[in-house]
């Protein structure tokens, strides 16, 4: 759907390299990158705000690199939403229709009830919440029936409640209209949680292109592998919802976290491997999941080690040097890890 | 850095306080005299307590002389600094009567004014103490330049491409006296339709004759209406200068000192017309001029006036000035300046004047 | 609640924010500066010549003046608009080398003494100026109603660039970005979205600069001394009649122009200002 065959762009302080991509029709593909690395630009570029200093982009089959951006059919949805502040809401959807000379009100009107705004249609846009801001900002760019979505940290400006919405909200879009999306994040947790395909973006350069489960089990270098982390992102079905008190079965263990998802719900429990905590035996501890693992890599990382243990699932885990010493951690022995219930973050 | 912020602000305080204590200073100097007197600002000003102010108003014409005359009087004075004031006339006298402003010395393009306007209230004398002419300045840019001299130049500005300027009679005796100039010209050129062609029919003025005087009136400013193609109207003579310098106008009356001070080209105009001279003193008061207020004046030679108003902060320092003026120093300046002084300066009243100045005067 | 005296209660303000109170005595000082200075001479005209303003009303040379004001005002103001608007736009969201000296450039009417900018325009504009004499057959600068407009502009123009610049810079271009993204090229996006969302600041900057341009006195009479407006006619009254004659008639513009100002302020008053989300 779209191509992006080696486009270079130089903009104040930002740069893209010899950028190649392929994004597939219908794909939700996220880039991925730390502030910095020319993500804004990249999409800005696609968009058609800038053009770029040489290379090409193609939507299908046509060239569209010196097609202005009015005419390229894309919605772009910025991390501010950059809502219009002197129309109302309604005004602000119709916005892209009146370009269009069209007007279907009967559009925004199921719009706005797909996206739970048709109460908000009258309101002035400066008094709505940043979650309702977002939604009318999709729905203003939905209207015009784009063919890509183009989405700018879409999520980093919520609350983390507001967050779970709006992934809900882009996820469903793109599984009722089957939209070619491309998201642009600096969060892992995020990145991997929506996306079909991830590319990972450094210093204005494309360094790694795979889906979230080979990306991250698989990192190409390791700077990639150490921007990525070792975050444990652990996929799993909640099994059981006791007033929060949330059991998750992850490849046949239980892992017990807090969260207000329901039985059934396929959801990430996310866990820092600096809250796991490492023993040689089971020792007295408030921490509620308790697993047996064997160590199947370890790698010292400055004044850390970080330790890959299998314990009927991938954990990883940060000790620091001395007490990695002192407890012999090494490949293919056996220890005891351990992390609290509140260090478990859920998603879905 | 922070040695370099220091000093920034040390520096900007002190060139505020500094300047503080000067206009500290004038006041102090104007105040101590007048009958409100500040006792507390003498005290306030200690190092720079015997610098005194003297405060001038005069005709813009007389800037370039009084410039001179300002710089060899401090020379001789020490401690005395010259502060002046060049604005029409006119308005010279109204910021003292009616603005409350206070001069030490009043110099007028018009010695009439000083007692039309000025006396009783805010003066009781005057000295008449120099002369000027009416000219037609003009430059190498000038249409006609190369034609115009002392017998054709009322042909050469009715002729419909030539532009020409003159000041508002009711703002600057030099545009009355502009008037008054060209009617004179009838009778001299024998042509009695001079004023009519490059005034009358330009601006809203006209003239009439009775027996063999003329009356020359004038609307008020706003009233005047003029012809803007073929004439440049302006309040004050020297705003025409910028005028012919920018080629907007090919010729403008003007005196004859400003037309040498600005190195303008200028025709001389016979004197029995360019009220330069005391022998035709008879033949210039034949005409007269009502002004928009209702003022008339009389045609006369055109003779500078100065005087010490009632109210002035240091009259003492001011007789010393006028006796500066009106001595050889002063006489050599205005000579140079293309306004030839009278000697010795004339004045309305012996007894009032300043006891230090009678030996320089007639009556 | 317990009442509180008054110098109880300023002695708690000053503890509690020395910083404000002290500004505040000295904004109070400023606020007086200009309104007793102005409020002065309304009060006394009112008090001891009401007749006098109500005869400068009638006076038919008075009100012609204070309309050509107004009038010639109003047109330097359009044509600030139409040039000032995109300079300032292009101020706003562009850099470019030299970008420093053309800001200065514009800025330069403010500090020229406006005698002398009367002279540089009777220069360019008089009947042998630069532009001025190419176009002598065509348009008459000197003494007429483009030279007042033309004085006017000079002396106005920065108010309103200045102040258009201001508001185009607090508009985020992402919302330009996501306007075109919606299909409206480059014009209608700058007129549907960036106009009116710096509609305020526009205003704001029009009303001064035509303020400027009414009270404008040294460029005007230095390129048209005629068609007199209206503070030309307050100087020659004061020059022919005194401070009696003139000091109606200055009541009267400034009486006028605040009326009007007072009106689009109210008017306006509804408007938000967007920018500042």
């Amino acid at each position: 759907m779209i191509r992006i065959n080696d486009l270079n762009r130089r903009w104040k302080e930002f740069t893209l390299m010899d950028i190649d991509l392929h994004v597939n029709e219908g794909e939700y593909f996220v880039i991925l990158g730390p502030s910095g690395a020319g993500k804004t630009l990249l999409l800005e570029v696609i968009a058609g705000f800038h053009s770029p200093d040489s290379g090409e982009i193609f939507f299908g089959r046509k060239n569209i690199t010196d097609l202005p951006p009015e005419k390229r059919n894309v919605a772009f949805v910025y991390q501010n939403y950059s809502l219009f502040p002197h129309l109302n809401v309604l005004k602000n959807i119709e916005f892209g229709m009146r370009m269009k000379g069209t007007k279907d009100r009967a559009r925004i009107e199921k719009i706005a009830e797909y996206l739970n705004i048709s109460h908000l249609l009258h309101r002035n846009t400066y008094t709505l919440s940043g979650g309702e801001k977002q939604r009318i900002a999709i729905a203003r760019s939905l209207v015009t029936e784009p063919d890509v979505m183009l989405l700018d940290e879409p999520l980093s400006a919520l609350d983390p409640r507001a967050q779970d919405t709006g992934r809900k909200i882009l996820k469903k879009i793109h599984t009722d209209s089957r939209l070619t999306v491309i998201h642009v994040t600096h969060d892992q947790t995020e990145a991997r949680v929506m996306a079909d395909r991830i590319a990972v973006m450094m210093n204005g350069r494309i360094v790694q292109v795979d889906t979230p489960e080979k990306l991250f089990n698989r990192p190409i270098d390791d700077k990639i592998a150490h921007f990525l982390g070792v975050e444990n992102v652990l996929k799993g079905t909640v099994t059981a919802n006791d007033d929060g008190v949330t059991l998750i079965e992850v490849d046949g263990t239980i892992i017990e976290a807090i969260s207000d998802y329901a039985v059934g719900d396929v959801v990430y429990a996310c866990l820092r491997p600096e809250n796991v905590t490492l023993s040689k035996m089971r020792i007295k501890t408030s921490a509620r999941n308790i697993f047996e693992g064997e160590i199947i890599e370890s790698e010292i990382l400055g004044a850390l080690v970080r330790v890959k243990m299998d314990c009927g699932f991938i954990l990883n885990a940060f000790v620091t040097r001395q007490s990695a010493e002192e407890l012999e951690v090494k490949t293919g022995s056996h220890f005891i890890a351990s992390f609290k219930t509140t260090a478990v973050h859920v998603v879905l | 850095m922070k040695i370099l912020t220091i000093t920034s602000i040390f520096a900007v305080l002190l060139i505020v306080f500094s300047g503080i204590g000067c206009v500290d200073n004038t006041d102090n100097a104007d105040e101590t005299q007048s009958e409100s007197g500040a006792e507390n600002f003498e005290k306030t000003t200690t190092e720079t307590q015997d610098i005194k102010v003297l405060k001038i108003f005069h005709a813009g014409s007389l800037s370039i002389p009084f410039e001179e005359l300002e710089i060899k009087f401090e020379e001789l004075h020490p401690g005395v600094d010259v502060q002046r004031e060049p604005s029409g006339s006119a308005k010279c006298v109204r910021m003292i009567t009616e603005l409350g402003r206070e001069a030490d010395i009043l110099a007028s393009a018009d010695y009439n004014l000083i007692p039309t306007m000025m006396m009783p209230d805010f003066a009781d004398w005057y000295v008449a103490f120099a002369k000027n002419q009416i000219v037609l300045a003009y430059t190498d840019d000038s249409k006609y330049s190369d034609e115009i001299n002392q017998d054709n130049w009322y042909e050469i500005l009715r002729r419909p491409d030539v532009v020409y300027g003159f000041s508002n009679p009711n703002d600057d005796p030099c545009g009355y006296r502009s008037q008054m100039v060209t009617q004179l010209a009838e009778t001299y050129y024998n042509d009695d339709q001079i004023y009519d062609d490059i005034m009358a029919a330009n601006v809203a003025m006209t003239a009439s004759a009775d027996n063999d005087t003329y009356l020359i009136t004038v609307p008020a400013s706003e009233a005047i209406n003029p012809n803007t193609n073929k004439v440049m109207v302006r309040s004050m003579e020297v705003e025409l200068s910028a005028a012919l310098e920018a080629g907007e106008i090919d010729y403008f009356y003007i005196y004859r000192s400003v037309a040498v001070q600005h190195g303008f080209k200028f025709i001389e105009l016979p004197s029995q017309i360019d009220l330069s001279s005391i022998q035709y003193a008879d033949t210039y008061k034949k005409v007269q001029l009502q002004m928009g207020d209702g003022t008339v004046v009389i045609g006369t030679p055109i003779v500078y006036g100065v005087t010490i108003p009632k109210n002035a902060p240091q009259p003492d320092l001011a007789v010393d000035f006028v006796e500066f003026l009106l001595g050889e120093e002063g006489q050599k300046v205005f000579n140079e300046n293309g306004q030839p002084p009278i000697v010795p300066a004339i004045t309305n009243n012996l007894e009032s004047v300043p006891q230090e100045l009678v030996p320089l005067l007639t009556e | 609640m317990k009442k509180i005296p008054s110098r109880e209660r300023l002695k708690k303000a000053v503890k509690a924010d020395p910083l404000m109170v002290s500004f505040s005595f000295l904004a109070l000082l400023l606020l007086l500066f200009v309104f007793l200075t102005l409020s002065y001479m309304i009060i006394v005209q009112v008090t001891s010549d009401f007749p006098g303003l109500i005869a400068a009303t009638k006076n038919e040379s008075v009100i012609k003046s204070i309309n050509l004001s107004m009038y010639a005002g109003l047109l330097a103001t359009v044509a600030s608009f139409l040039v000032g608007v995109p300079a300032a736009y292009i101020l706003a969201r562009k850099e470019f080398f030299g970008k420093h000296v053309v800001e200065s450039v514009l800025d330069i009417p403010v500090v020229v003494p406006h005698t002398v900018a009367g002279i540089a325009l009777l220069t360019i504009f008089g009947s042998r100026g630069l532009l001025g004499g190419p176009l002598e057959s065509y348009i008459q600068f000197r003494d007429a109603l483009p030279g007042i407009v033309i004085a006017m502009l000079f002396v106005s123009a920065p108010f309103l660039t200045n102040s258009a610049r201001e508001g185009f810079q607090n508009i985020d271009p992402r919302i330009e970005n996501a306007a075109r993204s919606l299909g409206a090229p480059l014009w209608k996006t700058f007129l549907l979205i960036t106009l009116p969302i710096a509609s305020r600041h526009l205003l704001i900057g029009s009303i001064m600069c035509w303020a400027r341009a009414i009270s404008e006195f040294g460029a005007v009479v230095m390129i048209a001394y005629y068609p007199m407006v209206g503070p030309t006619l307050i100087y020659e009254r004061f020059i022919s009649y005194g401070l009696s004659e003139s000091r109606p008639i200055a009541v009267l513009l400034i009486l006028v122009t605040l009326t009007i100002f007072i009106a689009v302020r109210l008017l306006s008053a509804g408007w938000r200002i967007y920018d500042t989300d």
